[in-house]
């Protein structure tokens, strides 16, 4: 039996946070604020406050107004985006609590654009559509992260978390089986030196990001790594076949090009967005189907003509001063925002020009958020929360979309900030009323072998092992193709599956020289874990419905597959179950 | 690969650029108090080190022809 301290630096905390992103940081200050005596830790892998994605051009948040009724929301929704695997119930209270997560959001960090009466600066994303939208400062990730600094909460940066540490007997490299201990604690290393972390809690809340395989510039950071830990300490994952976010992106530069689905045309110069009805709320999966078959039918190049692009000219009016309306003069002032995207968009101009016309395709984002949490953030391991894009489909709120965003744009931010403060207030109550965890030192023992293995591999080794980015290349060579991903088919799922079970084989191999391709190694892990997911759940839902699109089964199937598509570890084996929507319960069937 | 190019006379060794990357390009050199480029093969060009250097000592560089996995690749395969 060995000691924890014989395997590196132990940290003790009563709630450990794995990641500093907006989720991760609302979690925090909520738990401080309610508890000040409380310790909180937050282990970041680059720079809490700089690092995630709300300051990477980010900023819009949803929410509902006073005069907004949750129903009608409700009927929208389930209607038009999540097609009835919604948890209604956690769609309501998220509604329902959608402005005051704002105003809550605000008290700490003052950056959201307010009128001179002190009131919301607040727009509609299109008229009609039954929510709101207002928008904060660039920097209100980093006001946060000062914020809960203030508060006390500590903070370890450079730090990459890999696992999840539970209490109980483990045998061999295997976990405990679900269910049968809790989670106390974690363990990881330092990305500058390379040295072991370990970290001793009462309750773990992961709020990693979710898994966008490093394919889009500013959704690089999401690499999943919390998804695979939860995955491997044997919590359920639910939703994992709406994984694969998409948008259209500029030829050269990769950048999205937000509306472009509303103005599509092929070569022949046939219109091709008849699909696009006038109250679509966002980009759908079928731009990319659309996409697909024009460009197998030789039809390409597929082309978007910008003055039909009602969501760009909107945008773009909508910060521009003496852009919106008569009367107001600037809806939205952001300087900070708007020095962002105006040296993205100088660069990326260099790359695609700035004609009427612009070349796209389908870019992959993935925005995979699949572990399962209840309407307390708790997965179905105890002790084990998780929030923002780690949850977002797994807490079943947004229903058969990949979520965050789950078409409507600006719902990842305030569904972040909703899920941190709830995840605040349930692990108070959690840790008020267990003992300080002691994780299994077996089980960190052998965890660790398995985390530093590629440093080893290099260590012993004389040739070149294998890079981890040849093999984060190889999952994407299996995930970023629209007819694998997003116009799916059982044969070529199939095939894409294989390309992930052969990258999974290579694991193995894998070698690194210094603490950053280590991380990049185990991230890599993780990718293909996440790809596995994604497929295994495609495969199992014989229907179409939302973003899931099936060439091979056209039609949604309500008679068959109200159902949630579940998948934990058994053995090692993925396994693959559903479980009934209670719809009968819910306020809206089909 | 982009690059990223630092003038180190201008730099005042604020440590902004190190902490501000979110792929963990840089790594900082303690004895001359200076950022190093150390993995600028994953820079993604969020441009927020260029941005939010005081002194105006970086230029990022982009190279819009980094890898970039195939989005059709597999087409021809499936005429159907
Ligand atoms: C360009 C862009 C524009 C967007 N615009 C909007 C918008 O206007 N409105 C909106 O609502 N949403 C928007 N989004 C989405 C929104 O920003 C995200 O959904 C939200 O910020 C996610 O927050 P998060 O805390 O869950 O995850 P992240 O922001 O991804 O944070 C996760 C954190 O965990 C850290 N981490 C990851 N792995 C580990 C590990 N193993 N160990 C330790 N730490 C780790 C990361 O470094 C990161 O700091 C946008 C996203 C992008 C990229
Ligand atoms: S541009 Fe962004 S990704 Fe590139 S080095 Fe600077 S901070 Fe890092
Ligand atoms: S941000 Fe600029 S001034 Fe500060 S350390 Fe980096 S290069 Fe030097």
């Amino acid at each position: 039996m060995k000691a924890l301290g014989d395997l590196g630096i132990v940290h003790d905390t009563e709630v450990l946070i794995v990641g500093g992103g907006i989720a991760g940081l609302t979690a925090a200050i909520a738990t401080k604020e309610k508890s000040p005596a409380t310790q909180v830790l937050v282990v970041e892998k680059n720079f809490s406050g700089w690092a995630g994605q709300a300051n990477k051009g980010a900023g819009v948040f949803m929410f509902l107004g006073p005069d907004d009724p949750v129903e009608r929301f409700l009927d929208y929704h389930t209607h038009n985006i999540g097609c009835f695997l919604e948890d209604q119930e956690l769609l309501a209270l998220f509604a329902a609590e959608s402005q005051a997560t704002i105003e809550n959001l605000d008290s700490w960090c003052h950056t959201f654009c307010r009128n001179a009466d002190g009131s919301l600066a607040v727009d509609t994303f299109k008229p009609g559509l039954p929510w709101r939208l207002a928008a904060a400062e660039h920097d209100t990730q980093m006001k946060a992260q000062r914020y809960a600094k203030r508060l006390g909460v500590d903070f370890l940066e450079k730090t990459m978390v890999v696992d999840v540490l539970k209490e109980g007997a483990a045998s061999g490299n295997a976990p405990p089986a679900a269910g049968t201990s809790r989670a106390a604690g974690a363990i990881g290393f330092s990305l500058l030196d390379g040295s072991c972390h370990l970290f001793r809690a009462k309750a773990v809340i992961l709020a990693t990001g979710g898994q966008s395989y490093r394919i889009m510039s500013m959704w690089n950071g999401a690499r999943g790594d919390g998804i695979a830990a939860a995955y491997r300490t044997g919590a359920q994952v639910r939703n994992a076949e709406f994984g694969a976010f998409m948008q259209l992106v500029n030829k050269r530069s990769k950048e999205p090009l937000l509306g472009a689905e509303d103005a599509l045309y092929n070569a022949k110069g046939e219109c091709l967005s008849s699909w696009r009805r006038e109250f679509e709320p966002d980009v759908d999966s079928m731009a990319g189907a659309v996409w697909y078959r024009e460009m197998l039918a030789g039809n390409g190049p597929i082309v978007t003509h910008n003055d039909e692009n009602w969501l760009l000219q909107h945008t773009t009016k909508r910060t521009e001063k003496g852009g919106h309306g008569d009367d107001t003069p600037e809806l939205w002032n952001r300087p900070k925002a708007e020095a962002f995207w105006e040296r993205l968009l100088s660069k990326t101009a260099a790359a695609d020009g700035r004609g009427p016309v612009s070349e796209v395709f389908p870019g992959f984002l993935g925005e995979f958020s699949p572990v399962r949490v209840d309407h307390q953030m708790a997965t179905t391991v105890a002790g084990l929360y998780a929030i923002g894009n780690t949850a977002t489909s797994g807490c079943a709120m947004a229903g058969a979309v990949p979520a965050s965003p789950g078409r409507i744009r600006g719902k990842a931010l305030t569904s972040s900030a909703w899920m941190g403060i709830r995840a605040g207030a349930a692990v108070l109550d959690y840790v008020g009323e267990v003992p300080p965890g002691q994780p299994d030192a077996d089980l960190a023992a052998a965890l660790k072998k398995q985390i530093f293995a590629p440093l080893r591999r290099h260590e012993q080794s004389r040739g070149p092992g294998l890079e981890p980015i040849d093999l984060v290349r190889q999952v994407q060579a299996a995930i970023a193709p629209v007819g694998y991903s997003i116009y799916k088919k059982k044969g070529r799922m199939e095939e894409a599956l294989g390309l992930v079970l052969e990258a999974q084989g290579r694991i193995p191999e894998l070698s690194a020289d210094d603490p950053h391709h280590l991380a990049a190694a185990n991230e890599a892990r993780a990718m293909i874990l996440c790809a596995e997911m994604f497929y295994r759940a495609s495969l199992a839902r014989e229907e179409s419905r939302g973003w899931h699109l099936r060439e091979d089964f056209p039609e949604r199937n309500d008679a068959m597959w109200l159902k949630w598509i579940l998948l934990q570890d058994q053995d090692g084996e993925m396994h693959v179950s559903t479980e009934e929507v209670p719809v009968h319960h819910y306020p809206f069937q089909p | 690969m982009n690059m990223i190019d630092i003038d180190l006379e201008a730099c005042d060794g604020c440590k902004i650029c190190y902490k501000a990357c979110f792929v963990d390009v840089f790594r900082w050199d303690e004895a001359a108090k200076r950022p190093q480029v150390a993995y600028p093969e994953d820079c993604v060009q969020c441009n927020l080190c260029e941005l939010n250097c005081p002194t105006g000592a970086i230029n990022v560089i982009v190279d819009w022809n980094k890898p970039f996995p195939s989005v059709l690749e597999h087409g021809p395969r499936y005429p159907e």
